[in-house]
């Protein structure tokens, strides 16, 4: 009877078949059912963490800080004295941020971010990294050919100015503060926050030239 | 009742664990000071990667004081340094396949490096 139902099951199968999951898929849910089953884990926070990072805590946060920087210069100060508690001044505190240095792009020297031994990003500003972030290729070319990568990714930098790449392989994380672009003037701060993207904080973009 | 519940989700995420220490510590370099950071190939974990150890740069900035991690992860909750920004030249790091006018700065914690 069961090899008859199996079967009929297999004749009435009319979804779609996907590729098997991914080892790092498997191995996710094989820890996850783990720690659940061991009581250490109640599923629905591995929910409300994944909400947190989706809704919540992501490169707009790092914009709002950006554009107060490009607003107001007695901010940009202590940015950059002290980026932690300039930035909790805005409420971005939190995991991955609790020692926070920021970098100023100028007409003489551009900053880009890399961690070359894992994937130390800076959360509570920029969210979770993105993927290409973590992949061993930007994490060896970044320093090696920075000025290549930065052309990968539509940014020509001229060799007058001075490129600066912070491995952030310790326990500081870093946020590139942009330069401002030409024609903002008179842009109000939520304006100007719209010109921030996430990779002109990780200095892999410049910020965006205002609309036309 | 498991240690991680949505309950203290906000909390966990808002507050984050500073691996900085309170320790009063002297520093043994300053900004400026030539450093080089030593040749070892641990076993075990550490924040040194291989293409800055052997290599000279300059002192940028002084962080303060860390937990060290190496020692974090052996067990040792307590192994207080100052952390260095150091700036090393691509071309001391690349030789002749460096990017023009570019540098790295990277962050070492003071058992890492040795004067210059």
């Amino acid at each position: 009877m069961t090899i008859a139902n199996e079967g009929s099951s297999i004749m009435a199968d009319d979804h779609t078949h996907n590729e098997p999951p991914s080892d790092t898929a498997m191995r996710v849910k094989a820890l996850e059912t783990l720690l659940t089953e061991k009581g250490l884990l109640d599923p629905a926070a591995i929910d409300a963490l994944v909400e947190t990072y989706e809704t919540r805590i992501g490169p707009r946060n790092g914009a709002r800080v950006v554009a107060r920087a490009w607003t107001d210069p007695d901010y940009r100060q202590r940015l950059l004295e002290d980026g932690t508690k300039a930035i909790a001044e805005l409420g971005f505190s939190g995991v991955q941020g609790e020692d926070m240095v920021v970098v100023e792009n100028t007409g003489d020297v551009h900053n880009m971010v890399v961690c070359t031994l894992c994937s130390c990003y800076p959360w509570p500003t920029l969210g979770l990294p993105p993927i290409w972030f973590k992949s061993a290729p930007y994490r060896a070319r970044a320093v090696i050919d920075p000025r290549g990568v930065l052309k990968e990714f539509g940014v020509e930098l001229s060799e007058d100015v001075e490129l600066r790449v912070w491995d952030s392989n310790a326990e500081l994380r870093y946020l590139v503060l942009p330069q401002r672009p030409a024609g903002t003037e008179g842009m109000s701060e939520d304006e100007l926050a719209e010109l921030v993207s996430r990779d002109s904080m990780i200095g892999t973009a410049l910020a965006d030239a205002p609309a036309g | 009742m498991p240690a991680l519940t949505p309950e203290i989700v906000p909390g966990l995420v808002a507050g984050g664990a500073s691996c900085r220490m309170d320790a009063e510590i002297a520093p043994r370099f300053k900004v400026g000071d030539r450093v080089t950071a030593r040749i070892v190939n641990p076993m075990s974990h550490t924040r040194l990667p291989r293409y800055i150890r052997g290599k000279t740069g300059t002192v940028a900035r002084d962080h303060g004081v860390f937990a060290l991690p190496d020692s974090s992860v052996c067990g040792v909750h307590s192994d207080p340094q100052h952390v260095y920004s150091v700036r090393f030249e691509a071309d001391h790091l690349w030789g002749e396949h460096a990017n023009a006018n570019s540098s790295l700065y990277i962050d070492l914690f003071d058992v890492y490096i040795d004067p210059a």
